[in-house]
């Protein structure tokens, strides 16, 4: 390591959110720049700040969770890392040692990210992190985490640049992982298998593909009108890339409405409400869904006041799909420590914290390497299916596999019962169907 | 220091020397000096928020330098830091440069921009001005969209790839990988910009600036052309602000939109040097260093707000909009110059010296010549 | 290619939106001598007000109300509150409204959380000019607004209290001679300006939705607006708006919609340069 001072430090043990604790002594060693730190060399060479003496497993372990703590998907993430915690403690901890949680909000900004990563892992050292959403932030701080040598297991951004960090340099960059969603690659793939498996039934023989022109959906849109009107046979009017900040959808919906499409497919999160609702108020005769990120919250529907009806989404599991047997105990566990369902990132986030737990306990040991190698090798049944990293030769290195026998996400549609209230209800994969698609009621 | 009524000019040596320094310059060169001592008691993550605070503290300066003094108050600072961190950042990674030469570079594009965005000043006046540097930053946002392969887009030059951090030099570690080496980096660059700032403002050229931020006409008359010294006002903020950027952006590898450029850090920059007292650089450096850490202790404050009952943690960016209300509402002339105030009244009890504006300070002068500026163009009156 | 009747009405109705935030902003420039750059963060006032009485009584008549009252009373506390007391000190006028911008997003953002919220239309449905559909909403936020600057025109050059705003605006030694109670006037003004905003701020949110941010564009878009149409005047504010709304309509049609909002700001910085003083900078004295 670098800072030649984290290399007999253990976790403290604190869950204070602060650095105010930290462990003072081990610092006094360090004398100004000449006399700080080893050759450079020592700290890219992959060696870690965790408990590097021989391995073993201390007597407790911390993991750090990070998420913008004021955005449901932040909030799942951190709350989901603290039940699986409290969970596996009640469980009789990790291979015996009691585990600690430290939860920090990144406020989704790069900055506060940065720090607060380096709040967990320079000052708190903690054992992994888990956590993050958003791509910026989560961009910005692998240098981090190649830098701290500490098993990173994200949930939430699925930019693939991520995974290409790991390919272009291995040794540096392979403490990181990504347990969920699926990366933007995948979820391109994801929607010409659902439109190839569903469009034929749901009447959607022409189409228009809407994404939201952030970088996110380049990997999406770049081949998706090819492959869509060659592997699901339908007609698609136009592949459009909707500007940053579109506050208007009318125009483009007036653009479909005189095309006759009989959907709209959708690469949506930034933008997504707000084509949503306005998709909605002016009840457009052509349905609406695919990938839209605000769609997927739980509370979604009750927040839009219904406007949220027939819309789907992709997205990792819904609250009653058995995507696997942990499934819907988890959503059940949440709802009940925390009165809310989770969103997809808390799914991905209470799976981190259990992968975690099973390698420490492989390994017995909380050293980076070791735990590096185990989740390389690690098939892990979880909430969100089958998860499995690829290689580090694999198509994208230490990212979450898609397909059927890993992690392929479910789709899903919002339907109302006959009070009127709204439910996720699964439309995709077969095994998993809980209703057939319907059409916007106004349409 | 705000103030400051010296008539006699001083040469850099005499105001560099402890010895003919006032008391609160002295204690500042102590302030200065136990930063210097500081990484060897303090932990590591100290020294990353310091460094980080140090960092921004120059970004702080960059803005008093232009807007403190000449009074062309600058809504959009982050032009430079993003020009610089984001020119540097793409040499490196595109071309392969250093970071070491690199980072240089990216200064002198800040300069240059600093030189385009100086153009405009010498003939549109106050507010306009203002109004020009606030949507700059935002137009070239816009632009970083146009080219993501270059840029990042909104994602940030991160990812496009790998932008290299600073090397090891000798035995010195990488300021980038060591937290206490990239500690000194930061220092470094404050220190430089310190020095920089205060011996220009505290010399005939500050005396000149000043004088343009009163009465540019009465300057030119004096047979000295404003419009040079503006320019290169703007040039030396634009210089040290793309410095700072570019010195940051390889110190942590954070090269985004959201770190450099977005309208946030400009308002951000704008009420640290509020804070610490406009117009002083001394004030804006501490302002920044203050706005930092209280922004990093905030946010850490383990407490959970009575009633109704939400973690300080999570909405310490909402208690620090509220006590930088605080501030401004009690101390609006800026920490650093009422501490320096009550030192004077105190240790130099003399008769009140007339002054010609009714005492008000800099900072408040400036605006307020700025809005009379506006009103006087949309056909209001000066009051 | 979108059909001419959609810009036509997008115009219309962004104009007449953008008036109402622009006319509120730049009465207050030209009475008070305040630049209030927390005029944005009044319009979310509006938007969130409205969001929450709707939510509470299912009428969103009740939130319109809410909307104007709610975010005249707070503009009313923060000039009496904060500005009234440091007006004279511009400095600490200028940044207290950022930072009281920044507060109230943050609040928001405690309160109602960071996602968009969904504030419902004034009027559901739609009719049809044609061939293209046009929201029966949009039509009336498009009649509202033009309701609201007509009334503030009435205000202004008919009534007393009106009057008495023109003439502070124009020479407040002037007015404070004739026996105007400048500080009454200065109330009025921001009441006035809040409650427009706080409308505009509903209007807004129920054809798009509403979040903590949504007042930052109309704030950036009003400093377009007012160097257009000279601070300080109420009818080269409407003018302004216009020019606004229709440039930013023709560069999404003609170039790019990744140019949206940005090139109000182009302009804005071409006009500056080359016209500093706006288009019809000291109208206000001269009507």
């Amino acid at each position: 390591m670098v800072n030649n001072n984290n290399g007999s430090r253990r976790s403290n043990g604190s869950r204070t959110n602060s650095a105010l604790g930290v462990n003072r002594r081990s610092f006094l060693r360090a004398t100004g720049a000449g006399a700080v730190g080893t050759a450079l060399a020592g700290c890219l060479g992959g060696g870690n700040g965790n408990g590097n003496g021989g391995g073993g497993v201390p007597d407790t372990v911390t993991i750090g969770a990070l998420g913008p703590a004021d955005s449901p998907m932040g909030d799942s993430i951190l709350k989901s890392a603290e039940l699986a915690v409290s969970e596996i403690n009640d469980d009789g901890g990790i291979a015996g040692a009691d585990v600690e949680v430290s939860t920090k909000d990144t406020k989704d900004q790069p900055g506060t990210t940065r720090e607060v990563y380096q709040e967990l892992t320079t000052g708190e050292n903690v054992d992994a992190t888990v956590g993050i959403f958003g791509s910026e932030s989560l961009l910005s701080i692998m240098g981090n985490i190649a830098q701290q040598s500490t098993v990173h297991l994200t949930a939430g951004a699925a930019t693939p640049e991520a995974p290409a960090l790991v390919e272009e340099n291995y040794d540096r960059n392979k403490y990181w992982f990504r347990v969920g969603p699926i990366n933007s690659v995948f979820l391109g793939e994801s929607q010409v298998q659902f439109a190839a498996d569903r469009f034929e039934e749901m009447g959607w023989e022409k189409i228009a593909f809407l994404a939201e022109d952030y970088k996110w959906t380049e990997p999406i849109t770049n081949d998706i009108q090819s492959q869509l009107e060659e592997e699901a046979g339908v007609e698609v009017t136009e592949v459009r890339r909707v500007a940053e900040g579109t506050e208007d959808f009318t125009p483009v919906y007036d653009q479909l409405e005189s095309d006759e499409v009989d959907g709209a497919y959708t690469a949506l999160a930034h933008t997504g409400t707000t084509a949503l609702v306005q998709w909605a108020q002016q009840q457009r005769p052509f349905g609406f869904g695919g990938i839209h990120v605000p769609t997927q919250l739980p509370s979604f529907y009750e927040a839009t006041q219904g406007a949220a009806i027939s819309t789907f989404s992709q997205t990792t599991a819904t609250a009653n799909s058995e995507v696997t047997e942990k499934t819907v105990p988890y959503a059940d566990a949440y709802q009940e420590e925390y009165d809310s369902l989770p969103v997809y990132t808390g799914y991905s986030a209470y799976d981190a914290v259990y992968m975690i737990k099973e390698a420490i306990e492989a390994t017995e040991s909380v050293n980076s390497d070791d735990l590096v190698s185990e989740l390389e090798g690690m098939s892990y049944t979880g909430t969100g299916g089958n998860i499995e990293f690829f290689g580090p030769d694999g198509r994208f290195p230490h990212d979450v596999r898609y397909g059927a026998d890993y992690a392929q996400g479910v789709y899903f549609q919002w339907q109302a019962d006959e009070s009127g209230e709204g439910h996720q209800r699964v439309l995709w994969p077969d095994d998993l169907e809980e209703a057939e698609y319907q059409s916007p009621p106004w349409a | 220091m705000s103030g400051q009524t010296q008539s006699d000019l001083k040469s850099w040596g005499d105001i560099l020397n402890p010895v003919e320094m006032q008391r609160h310059q002295q204690v500042g060169l102590l302030g200065i000096l136990s930063l210097f001592v500081l990484p060897l008691v303090i932990p590591a993550i100290y020294a990353i928020y310091l460094s980080s605070a140090l960092f921004f503290a120059t970004f702080v300066m960059s803005w008093d330098f232009v807007s403190g003094y000449t009074g062309e108050i600058s809504f959009g600072h982050g032009l430079f830091f993003g020009v610089g961190g984001y020119t540097s950042g793409m040499l490196n990674l595109h071309m392969g440069l250093d970071p070491w030469i690199a980072a240089p570079l990216g200064a002198v594009a800040a300069g240059l921009a600093g030189l385009l965005i100086g153009f405009p000043s010498l003939r549109v006046k106050g507010p306009y001005f203002s109004l020009i540097t606030l949507v700059t930053p935002i137009i070239l946002i816009s632009v970083f969209r146009f080219f993501p392969d270059l840029t990042g887009g909104e994602l940030g030059l991160v990812s496009v790839g790998t932008v290299e951090k600073f090397s090891a030099i000798g035995p010195i570690p990488s300021p980038g990988f060591d937290p206490y080496s990239g500690y000194y980096l930061a220092l470094f660059v404050f220190l430089f910009a310190l020095v920089v700032f205060v011996a220009i403002t505290r010399s005939d050229a500050g005396m000149v600036f000043t004088a343009i931020r009163a009465d540019e006409i009465s300057v030119a008359a004096t047979g000295k052309n404003p419009a040079k010294f503006k320019l290169f006002a703007f040039v030396l903020s634009g210089l040290i602000g793309g410095l700072a950027g570019a010195m940051y952006g390889h110190s942590v590898g954070g090269f985004n939109v959201s770190e450099l450029l977005a309208l946030i850090i400009s308002i951000e920059v704008i009420v640290a040097a509020i804070l610490g007292g406009i117009g002083t650089i001394t004030g804006a450096a501490i302002g920044g260093l203050f706005f930092y850490l209280l922004r990093v202790f905030l946010r850490n404050l383990e407490f959970t707000i009575p009633v109704v009952n939400v973690p300080v943690g999570e909405v310490y960016f909402l208690l620090f909009g509220i006590v930088t209300l605080g501030f401004l509402f009690y101390l609006p002339e800026g920490i650093v110059p009422r501490v320096v105030g009550e030192w004077r009244a105190r240790s130099e009890p003399q008769a009140g010296e007339a002054v010609a504006d009714g005492g008000k300070s800099r900072g408040e002068r400036i605006v307020e010549s700025w809005t009379d500026d506006l009103r006087e163009l949309f056909g209001g009156e000066r009051r | 290619m979108v059909s001419a009747i959609t810009i036509a009405t997008n115009v219309l109705m962004l104009g007449a939106l953008y008036s109402l935030v622009a006319i509120g902003f730049t009465l207050i420039f030209g009475v008070g001598g305040v630049l209030n750059l927390s005029h944005g963060a009044i319009i979310t006032v509006g938007a969130y007000s409205a969001y929450a009485v709707d939510a509470a009584t299912g009428s969103i008549v009740l939130g319109a109300i809410a909307a104007a009252v709610i975010s005249g009373a707070f503009s009313l506390a923060l000039y009496k509150g904060l500005i009234s007391k440091v007006r004279h000190n511009p400095v600490t006028v200028l940044i207290l409204t950022l930072v009281v911008a920044i507060v109230v997003e943050q609040l928001m953002l405690v309160i109602f959380g960071g996602e968009e919220l969904l504030v419902p239309q004034l009027l559901d449905g739609s009719i049809t000019v044609l061939s293209d559909s046009i929201q029966l909403n949009r039509i009336l936020v498009f009649v509202l607004s033009w309701v609201l600057i007509g009334g503030l025109f009435y205000f202004v050059n008919r009534t007393r209290t009106g009057k008495a705003i023109l003439a502070t605006s124009m020479s407040d030694k002037g007015a404070a001679l004739v026996g105007i109670d400048s500080e009454q006037v200065y109330s009025y003004t921001w009441v006035l300006a809040g409650a427009l905003a706080g409308l505009a701020g509903l209007f807004l949110a129920s054809f798009q939705t509403a979040n903590p941010l949504m007042g930052r564009n109309p704030l950036l878009l009003s400093f377009s607006i007012v160097v257009l149409g000279g601070l300080g005047s109420i009818r080269g504010s409407v003018i302004g708006a216009y020019l606004i709304s229709f440039l930013d309509q023709m560069t999404i049609q003609f170039l790019s919609e990744r140019l949206a909002g940005v090139s109000a700001l182009v302009v804005l910085v071409l006009v500056l340069l080359i016209r500093p003083k706006g288009l019809f900078g000291r109208e206000l004295v001269e009507e």
